[in-house]
């Protein structure tokens, strides 16, 4: 089946010129083409439509009140912006219901290339709910602590960038929602920025400040809603941290490009978002999926794709793509327990996120598993890296006992 | 008898008479005593009225210097030395225009009057003075005359005003940056929208030149295997399968869908590269960076640039109509003030209409701008149907900082700015009609000759 993708514009010139531009996708996708809000919202009641790719300022509902919309109706519809504008209050109003933004003029190629992306995500989730699920998530939920500690800087007098970031950098949550917005091509960055501290100083105080008290952008975790004592947010952090921290000294030490380094940072940081959005929004499966795992002693993973129909990973990935994450982050969390389903053979943030996660799972569980049970040895033997495991573990020791 | 008689007669009177002379004396020396008295008191009250002369002369804070006739310096208070830094040993005796860098017959004192001309004595005017250590500074002076014991007497008093006047020179840098505040304000806020009104027509340009491409890559498929039918024509050899090929490869290229799209690609983009240029056009019109000097302006014209670099502006609440008058003559201008003049009474409008605006209606309001010609006066008006201007702050509307927009949204200064350059620089008028709930008219009246 064609994928179906709905373009809106008050212009009817830019309308024109997609249409045309596009047309070489026909055979791929169906077009439609709409020139105000109403008329959006009209035809995606009508037909089942994949994606919007909407204008922001348009007379009557603009933008941003369209992809409220839609995030409310039709969350399983991948959104984009299309905008002229570059104005920070324009990306703000629509942080939280954009999954990406692109800013006109925008490269003909780009544009094809971030929404054949973003649609063939689609194949990690096949449940239709999740679908729905994942790109209806607008924020994801982060400690307590650490939100307060950030408004606290925020608010201070001489508030330190450097400082904010590395609060951010905390708090996985915050940073995978301060790295989309970064990268939204509205900063007109060439680049992809990968750590919080290099966003915090791109997007400055006022951005920040503004984002910190935007409804809707950040969330606080509610212990209360999970009726699990199992889970605790504060210690899936922690691990993501550990592994991200591992990842990057791995990359570290097989003398990675920089670029690559920082992002095996970023992927062990983001790897088990999926399981926020999981306990955030199914709890009780959430529950039953830890009994099941303990009770047939099956790993959580697993348990997850017999449950819900996808694990966590696939969760997080499919969210991370949505808001424009690079492949290579968004196959490092998607794979992080099937390395072997990755088709590259050489080191990427994948092999770095797969073996920290192994190695700092193991270290967590004790002497109750066998050491290393989660590493897929068949993937590391084809890379040819099995022989570097030794030395890699030993870099997580030293990380332990520098932490001590 | 009678000779003692008369001799006693004799002596009553001498008594008589030496009496009277006794209470005679007594009066007159008590007249004198009287007399002296007063005049003591008046030498006393003379000297304490000197005194007090004296100490009001010391005591003011105006600098008052008396000259002689010929502008020799006699006397030099207290103030003045403060004033000028000299003691008064070094300056009586000196001419007074030691103390002018020009002299006070010099070009600085042309202005003052002869100083014969008592009427206008007193008067107060500006020059330049000069201070011991040679630094010159503003004051204000005045000259008046006297008489002192038949001598014709001119008092000079001076005031140092330096201070005053730096006041008044940074209120007026103020005022200028002020207004430049407002007007970066408002080009910055013109900028982001006319990178939008550019990044629009830019974007199609680009797709539909995109799609050309790719078309005619499409065609030059058609083209390579028309030039193979051309030479089997040539060659007498037409074939059915080369037939059939064209027809094939024009069915696979879509070739019905691309003679329809090309010609429509190619107008479009040519209007968009026109609407680019026209916005462009209209930025440097709009803009006329520097004309200090009025020149003859086509108000029409430079309405619509007005109009064109403000159109993201109003675009989404409005729909902007004109009415002009295409007979207009040319008028004295400063043109960028008057486009400044007109975006300000724009913005406002818009701001206004969606004021007015219930939150779920989606209709648009409407400003007409009309001119035409009145007798000596061009009439500009720019009439809204926005929320109107309540009575209670009709009268206010044009002073500086008045603003009912939030804070940031404005720096109040927008209509103020408007009546300086259309009251003050054209010397025309503007004026305001409102009612609440239906609109709000600006009239503007320039006169056609400066």
């Amino acid at each position: 089946m064609k994928t179906r993708i709905l373009f809106v514009d008050d212009e009817p010139g830019i309308l024109d010129g997609l249409r045309r531009l596009l047309r070489s996708y026909r055979n791929e996708w169906e077009m439609s083409f709409a020139s105000s809000g109403q008329e959006a919202l009209a035809i995606v009641a009508e037909q089942s439509i994949d994606a919007v790719v909407t204008d922001m300022r348009m007379p009557g509902m603009d933008g941003s009140q369209l992809l409220n919309e839609l995030a409310r109706c039709h969350p399983e519809i991948v959104r984009f912006v299309l905008s002229g504008y570059s104005d920070d209050e324009m990306i703000i109003k629509s942080v939280g219901t954009a999954h990406q933004y692109l800013s006109k003029p925008c490269d003909s190629d780009l544009l094809k290339a971030a929404l054949s992306r973003a649609l063939s995500l689609r194949k990690l989730l096949h449940e239709e709910r999740l679908l729905a699920l994942v790109s209806g998530v607008s924020s994801l939920p982060s400690l307590p602590e650490v939100y307060l500690e950030i408004l606290e800087t925020l608010r201070s007098d001489g508030a330190s960038l450097r400082k904010v970031g590395e609060t951010i950098s905390r708090d996985p949550a915050i940073t995978a929602k301060v790295l989309q917005l970064v990268n939204s091509a509205f900063f007109g960055l060439g680049r992809k920025i990968s750590n919080p501290a290099d966003a915090a100083s791109l997007l400055g105080l006022d951005v920040l400040k503004t984002l910190a008290l935007s409804a809707g952008v950040f969330s606080q975790f509610d212990q209360n809603k999970i009726s699990t004592s199992d889970f605790s947010l504060a210690q899936v952090f922690d691990h993501c941290i550990a592994v991200g921290l591992l990842g990057k000294r791995i990359a570290a030490s097989e003398e990675a490009e920089s670029n690559l380094v920082s992002e095996c940072l970023l992927a062990g940081t983001l790897h088990d978002l999926g399981k926020l959005i999981i306990v955030n929004e199914y709890p009780e499966e959430y529950a039953r999926m830890r009994l099941m795992a303990k009770g047939e002693g099956m790993s959580e993973y697993l348990a997850e794709k017999e449950i819900l129909g996808a694990t966590h990973a696939e969760v997080a990935a499919y969210l991370l793509g949505l808001w424009g994450f690079t492949d290579s982050v968004v196959e490092a969390v998607a794979y992080h327990h099937q390395p072997g389903l990755s088709s590259y053979a050489e080191f990427t943030p994948l092999t770095a996120v797969h073996v920290a996660n192994a190695l700092e799972g193991a270290a967590q569980a004790n002497e109750r598993t066998a050491p290393c049970a989660g590493l897929d040895m068949s993937y590391l033997e084809a890379s040819g890296l099995a022989d570097r495991l030794e030395s890699w573990g030993r870099l997580r020791e030293s990380a332990r006992d520098s932490r001590k | 008898m009678d000779e003692l008689e008369l001799l006693e007669n004799r002596l009553q009177r001498e008594r008589l008479a030496r009496k009277q002379a006794e209470a005679l004396l007594e009066e007159k020396s008590e007249t004198l005593y009287l007399l002296n008295q007063d005049l003591v008191k008046l030498a006393a009250d003379l000297a304490e009225r000197e005194e007090a002369s004296r100490s009001i002369l010391e005591a003011t804070g105006d600098g008052i210097i008396t000259l002689d006739e010929s502008g020799r310096i006699d006397s030099f208070n207290r103030a003045a030395k403060g004033i000028f830094g000299y003691s008064q040993e070094q300056v009586v005796g000196q001419n007074i225009d030691k103390l002018f860098p020009m002299g006070i017959t010099g070009e600085a004192f042309k202005n003052i009057p002869h100083m014969q001309d008592m009427e206008r004595s007193g008067e107060l005017h500006e020059a330049t003075g000069r201070r011991a250590d040679g630094s010159e500074f503003f004051m204000e002076i005045s000259l008046s005359q006297g008489q002192l014991l038949q001598r014709r007497m001119i008092i000079v008093s001076v005031r140092d005003i330096t201070q005053r006047k730096k006041a008044e020179e940074e209120r007026k840098y103020m005022e200028i940056q002020l207004r430049q505040a407002q007007k970066l304000e408002s080009i910055g806020q013109l900028a982001a929208g006319i990178a939008h009104e550019i990044n629009t027509p830019i974007q199609f340009v680009g797709d539909n030149t995109r799609f050309l491409l790719d078309a005619f890559a499409d065609i030059e498929r058609l083209l390579s295997i028309y030039d193979q039918v051309l030479e089997a024509v040539r060659a007498n050899e037409i074939t059915e399968g080369l037939v059939t090929s064209v027809n094939s490869i024009a069915n696979e290229i879509d070739l019905d869908y691309l003679r329809s799209e090309i010609p429509q690609a190619i107008s479009q983009t040519l209007d968009g590269t026109d609407r680019v240029a026209r916005i462009v056009r209209a930025m440097k019109e709009f803009s006329h960076p520097g004309d200090e000097a009025k020149s003859l302006i086509d108000i029409n014209k430079a309405i619509q640039s007005t109009i064109t670099v403000s159109r993201n502006e109003w675009k989404y609440d409005a729909e902007l109509e004109t009415d002009l008058d295409l007979t207009l003559p040319t008028v004295p201008c400063l043109a960028s003030e008057f486009n400044q003049v007109i975006l300000n009474i724009i913005v406002n409008a818009v701001h206004a209409i969606r004021d007015g605006k219930s939150d779920d209606s989606t209709a648009k309001g409407a400003i007409l701008i009309t001119t035409k010609q009145e007798g000596d006066w061009a009439k500009i008006s720019i009439r809204d149907s926005g929320s109107g201007i309540p009575e209670a702050i009709r009268s206010k509307i044009f002073d500086p900082f008045f603003t009912t927009k939030g804070v940031g949204k404005g720096t109040g200064q927008g209509l103020a700015i408007a009546y300086s350059a259309i009251v003050d620089k054209h010397a025309g008028t503007i004026d305001v009609q409102s009612e609440v709930g239906v609109g709000t008219t600006f009239t503007i009246k320039l006169p056609m000759q400066g």
